[in-house]
């Protein structure tokens, strides 16, 4: 399994004083190169898994193993050497006082220590090298931003930034990609242009990808696998071919029902693909 | 007349070490340093000390940047490993770091009036040892602004500049944003340091008290250079805190000029910043960023 978290629980104190324990045993187990997309109302736990995963909160117990290498004792920055992050607020994934190049090489130099010898010595960077690999990945991807890499990130639109957080997310040959509503507060047309480059990306680096979205349209048309939680609770896993069933509306429903349909039996995780 | 204006550039050369490294703590790692005051001092007074047990001059700076450096690194581990907010961390080792300067001085003031400095083999320049001090300076200075320029262009500038940027976006990319502050502040003050010693050899004592304001020294000269040059790159922005240095000292040497009493030079200093804030404001409504990168 590429990523394997077993019996995972967190908690956190409520207003009031009382404790809520949003997750306890849960296991979700993911092959190499699974993009699998996590539904579920809101509070049920879809960005809190995220942020355990990345470290961002501090799991209370369990396990998060990413290829083999269990991943709860390390820090969240140690995390995303491994892990390539897009967050739900455009503005949090990027620099905008940095340009597109210095955006992007930040997420290159996520495979080393940037505070050891070779962020020191390595040389100045944004190189023209750099720059122009930069550009060419941009190209290749379709996207208008080959020639604006020494524009700040902060003059482009929510999308743009999005993009290129996308884009930050995919350097650095990592071995996860966690995307977190990446598209919520982006218009219809920005969101599909972002949604095709989640695709392209996906299926370039094939990566494992969990993609947590409110958007049931995205949910039926992109991924492998579907899951929902409720409660911190998996109550729905479902293959691309058995999602097939669903409308959107039917999906809807079961939001906040607290049961899956009876035709539908959470499957066994599936197996590793050789 | 001139040789006033000289002595005022040798001044805001000597202070642009500390404009420096409150351009790096402030503006790069978007941290609130008041360690200056306290590292200032500490690099004057080290300095001074070292100075009159006739250790060499270099390495009376080396060990100066030194200290001021570890200084830092205490505020940055007390900040980022303790969670104490920025300024009460740079209040208490400021603090400390008043009983420690004066327990290495070991009197209050150390007068350096006999020292024989290798400045004075340098060309006059027509201004005696005003102009010596000119070329030392602007060596020392621009030797300065060219190294951190190359530092912050590395993948560890790089990173600096997004941990003040955005610390979120660091993190998630890889940056330990612990190791990133406390290396950041570390060299700022050690800057400051150096700022400290180059200013006690230069008015030819160090005193306990020396530290006291300049951060809001090494902020106006900040201040100053970025509403005057408006940099848009990071080399640029360098050059534009350290001519904010001197325009600063040249704006309170005119004010001395023009009769103003000694006195109240520290309300001068605030009233001089206030304005250039002001104005900052006026020709960028709305924006409270001056415009350089970091």
């Amino acid at each position: 399994m590429s990523l394997s978290i077993s019996e995972l629980s967190w908690g956190h104190s409520v207003p009031g004083g009382s404790w809520r324990q949003l997750f306890q045993g849960f296991n979700l187990h993911c092959p190499s190169g699974q993009f699998v997309v996590v539904i579920g109302s809101n509070g049920s736990g879809k960005s809190t898994l995220l942020n355990l995963i990345a470290g961002a909160l501090r799991a209370g117990g369990g396990s998060v193993q990413l290829e083999g290498r269990e991943l709860l004792g390390w820090p969240d920055y140690r995390r995303a050497r491994l892990i390539g992050r897009v967050m739900q607020n455009p503005l949090d994934g990027t620099a905008p006082n940095l340009t597109i190049a210095e955006n992007l090489r930040l997420a290159e130099c996520r495979r080393f220590s940037v505070f050891g010898r070779r962020g020191l010595i390595g040389g100045l960077h944004p190189s023209r090298g750099d720059r122009r690999r930069y550009a060419a990945l941009l190209e290749e991807l379709g996207l208008p931003l080959a020639d604006r890499l020494e524009t700040l990130v902060g003059q482009l639109s929510g999308g743009q930034r999005q993009t290129v957080s996308l884009v930050m997310a995919s350097l650095g040959q990592p071995r996860l990609l966690l995307l977190d509503e990446h598209t919520a507060a982006l218009d219809p047309r920005a969101e599909a242009t972002v949604m095709a480059l989640t695709d392209r990306l996906v299926q370039r680096l094939g990566t494992t990808t969990l993609m947590v979205t409110h958007s049931l349209e995205q949910a039926l048309r992109h991924g492998d696998r579907l899951v929902m939680l409720q409660e911190g609770r998996l109550i729905g896993d479902w293959s691309a071919a058995e999602r097939q069933r669903f409308t959107p509306a039917a999906l809807r429903a079961l939001y906040g029902s607290g049961t899956v349909p009876p035709d539908t039996t959470v499957p066994p995780p599936p197996a590793e693909t050789p | 007349m001139l040789s006033i204006w000289i002595g005022a550039m040798d001044q805001g050369l000597a202070y642009a070490g500390l404009a420096l490294g409150v351009y790096l703590t402030l503006r790069v790692l978007n941290f609130a340093d008041i360690t200056v005051d306290g590292s200032f001092a500490l690099g004057g007074g080290s300095a001074a000390l070292l100075l009159s047990q006739q250790v060499a001059a270099p390495l009376a700076l080396l060990a100066a940047v030194a200290l001021g450096a570890l200084a830092g690194t205490v505020t940055g581990l007390i900040h980022t490993r303790l969670g104490v907010n920025d300024l009460f961390a740079g209040i208490l080792t400021t603090t400390g770091l008043y009983s420690i300067t004066l327990r290495l001085m070991g009197r209050s003031n150390i007068p350096l009036t006999d020292l024989k400095l290798s400045v004075s083999n340098l060309p006059q320049l027509g201004f005696a040892a005003d102009g010596q001090w000119l070329i030392a300076l602007l060596v020392v200075v621009l030797g300065l602004i060219g190294l951190l320029a190359l530092w912050l262009a590395t993948d560890m500038g790089l990173a600096l500049r997004a941990i003040g940027n955005n610390p979120v976006m660091a993190r998630a990319n890889g940056i330990s944003t612990r190791r990133g502050l406390t290396l950041g502040i570390a060299a700022g003050n050690g800057l400051v340091a150096l700022a400290g010693a180059l200013v006690a050899m230069y008015q030819g004592f160090a005193d306990v008290t020396m530290g006291i304001g300049s951060l809001i020294l090494g902020l106006g000269a900040v201040i100053v250079g970025e509403s005057v040059l408006r940099p848009r790159s990071v080399p640029m922005a360098l050059l534009a805190v350290a001519l904010g240095s001197v325009l600063f000292r040249a704006m309170i040497a005119l004010a001395l000029q023009l009769g103003m009493e000694p006195v109240d030079l520290k309300l001068a200093t605030a009233l001089l910043l206030l304005a250039a804030l002001g104005l900052g404001r006026l020709r960028l409504p709305g924006v409270s960023d001056p415009g350089g990168r970091s």
